[in-house]
């Protein structure tokens, strides 16, 4: 049980970033897809079984990996050039240990941290990671010796220096509002209500929320600041002379950076893992009515889902029906949750604790999930920033009210822990 | 001279603002999204191997035909090499031999177009003096395995026929 629950962050780790790409690139196609009035990727399939596309993603990185590893002749820094990608998906990945997943979890009087690195200082180490990122970019675009790819990677640098204060500044600003590094704490607040609103970072700092938001698009080099790559002037930006897996280092990594800002976002603005109104302790004292709301909900969404399937997928396909294997794999998974909910409720002491752990981890995943669709929405509904209009929109007007930001939010929190 | 004055956007406040204009826009994209997502069925995609396109027009350049004669159904080109200096892509392969059925004086003996290297321009269809080649097949899809098979010889052009106007709009 120990072992279990001190690798559990680090797996969810594993997952959220890495195992999480294709879908993540699947959603990218078909929210695209469906945005601009087309169906998006739907032929690719085993057997039958196409899971809405994410087949094909599969088979993408399937191709990534198997594909030929060619050195270009002229690069003079093999060992840069080759160590380029993997700082970039490096720094990504590490930048997620210290989302944390879930409440600390009290078992015989031992408290486990979910998170995969459990520190307090969990702020200071994405913002190290996500300014370390840029590294690779840099370094790939110098080590390609190649005009466009040194171009691409200047105008990232130059970006994510410029976010990087104000990211840094809005963060502050939420530091001083809660008092607190520690992201865990961080949610612990927002699981307060202030009034009758839920105290959610979004709901206390909305600036600063926007602030944070518009920074980590830009970090994360997702548009519409994705002035790094821009196929009309500079080829394909800071990666024109990688391929195969060293391209697709450098594809994982955006991906995990996007995934990783979506998760802070979500820790310190979208209040954690939390439910509205509803802090760890309410969970587990309530837990069997919660248990019973989770059935009832997994009922409703399997039957709309249902639905949702028998009018959309319509495709006859050679191999196995689709529609019963879903339908098959839910009500299989549904009563197996069931039996294992009920089991703990009933049978194991701390049965309570570990089902609200399980139900955070959901709560958390759905949040994350949203964050992602949203990162993709604005990057079909916005068009590509120009250079000058980013590093102004970052030293002229994000900078300023970040400043202002903590200045307004330093006089509230002095005024009211001091008036009272 | 009337000057029309264009007035300037993007002066006010909330314009310079930008994010109401990002919420209005995200706004419509979710739009399309959540009306896609409910009800797939008015995408105006086809989709494709099963569905066929319906909208290809007469003047389409599908794959390329040898014409017959009217009078007895014989080949009509008379192996002039009009078309094959009109190429651009040089696609066009043909060897002239004398016709002896008294009917004209020369005819191709071989005809070949590559279809991989042709870029259909229709320049061969504009030169041919003799209405002898013709690119109306309606045929938009040429699938092999083999790149011979890409190599279309004057028997398999002088078996395709031509789709008329109709068939056409039926997207044969």
């Amino acid at each position: 049980m120990n072992t279990v629950l001190i690798l559990l962050p680090l797996v969810l780790t594993i997952l959220f970033s890495l195992a999480t790409v294709p879908i993540l690139v699947w959603m990218e196609r078909r929210i695209a897809a469906l945005i601009q009035d087309r169906l998006g990727p739907n032929r690719c399939h085993i057997n039958g079984i196409r899971l809405g596309g994410i087949i094909q993603s599969v088979a993408d990185m399937m191709k990534l990996v198997f594909k030929e590893e060619f050195l270009p002749s002229h690069i003079k820094n093999k060992f840069y050039y080759l160590v380029a990608p993997s700082l970039a998906f490096m720094s990504a990945f590490l930048t997620f240990m210290v989302i944390p997943y879930a409440d600390n979890i009290t078992i015989n009087e031992k408290t486990y941290y979910m998170q995969a690195l459990p520190t307090d200082l969990g702020v200071l180490w994405f913002l190290a990671f996500a300014g370390l990122g840029v590294y690779g970019i840099i370094l790939g675009g110098w080590a390609s010796h190649n005009k466009y790819a040194m171009l691409g990677s200047m105008r990232a640098t130059a970006q994510v220096i410029g976010y990087e204060v104000a990211m840094g500044l809005s963060l502050v600003s939420m530091l001083i509002t809660y008092g607190t590094i520690s992201l865990n704490e961080m949610v612990t607040y927002q699981s307060q209500s202030f009034f009758i609103i839920p105290a959610w970072g979004i709901v206390i700092q909305p600036i600063a929320t926007i602030i944070f938001i518009i920074t980590a698009f830009a970090e994360t080099n997702r548009a519409p600041f994705d002035a790094a790559e821009g196929e009309s002037e500079i080829v394909a930006g800071y990666h024109t002379e990688y391929g195969a897996m060293k391209f697709g280092l450098y594809f994982v990594a955006e991906y995990i950076a996007m995934a990783a800002s979506g998760a802070l976002i979500v820790t310190i603005f979208l209040g954690g893992y939390q439910l509205p109104y509803l802090n760890t302790n309410d969970l587990i004292n309530n837990f069997e009515l919660v248990l019973w709301l989770i059935i009832a909900f997994a009922a409703v969404t399997s039957i709309i889902f249902f639905k949702w399937m028998k009018k959309h997928n319509i495709f006859e396909m050679p191999g196995l029906d689709e529609k019963k294997v879903y339908a098959t794999l839910i009500i299989g998974f549904t009563a197996f949750a069931i039996v294992v909910m009920s089991y703990y409720a009933l049978g194991f002491s701390e049965g309570s604790s570990v089902g609200v752990m399980i139900l955070q981890f959901a709560i958390f995943t759905v949040k994350l999930f949203f964050l992602h669709f949203v990162f993709i929405w604005v990057r079909w509904t916005l068009p590509r920033f120009r250079y000058d209009q980013t590093q102004k929109l970052g030293w002229n007007i994000l900078l300023p009210l970040s400043l202002v930001n903590i200045f307004i939010t330093a006089i509230v929190v002095v005024g009211v822990n001091y008036g009272s | 001279m009337g000057v029309k004055v264009v007035e300037r956007h993007g002066n006010t406040f909330k314009e310079k603002l930008y994010l109401p204009a990002i919420f209005s826009g995200m706004r419509s994209t979710l739009k399309h999204f959540t009306k896609n997502l409910s009800d797939a069925s008015n995408i105006p995609t086809i989709c494709y191997p099963e569905e066929k396109p319906t909208d290809i027009t007469p003047r389409y350049r599908g794959v390329h035909r040898l014409t017959h004669r009217k009078e007895d159904d014989s080949i009509a080109c008379v192996a002039c090499f009009m078309c094959a200096t009109a190429c651009p892509a040089n696609c066009i392969e043909i060897v002239a031999t004398p016709r002896e059925d008294g009917i004209d004086e020369k005819m191709p003996a071989i005809f070949n177009i590559d279809l991989l290297e042709c870029v259909f321009c229709g320049y061969c269809v504009e030169a041919c003096p003799c209405d002898a080649i013709r690119m109306d097949s309606g045929i938009y899809s040429v699938i092999g395995e083999l790149r011979e098979d890409f190599i279309y010889n004057k028997a398999k052009l002088l078996s395709i026929k031509g789709i008329s106007k109709e068939e056409y709009s039926l997207g044969k």
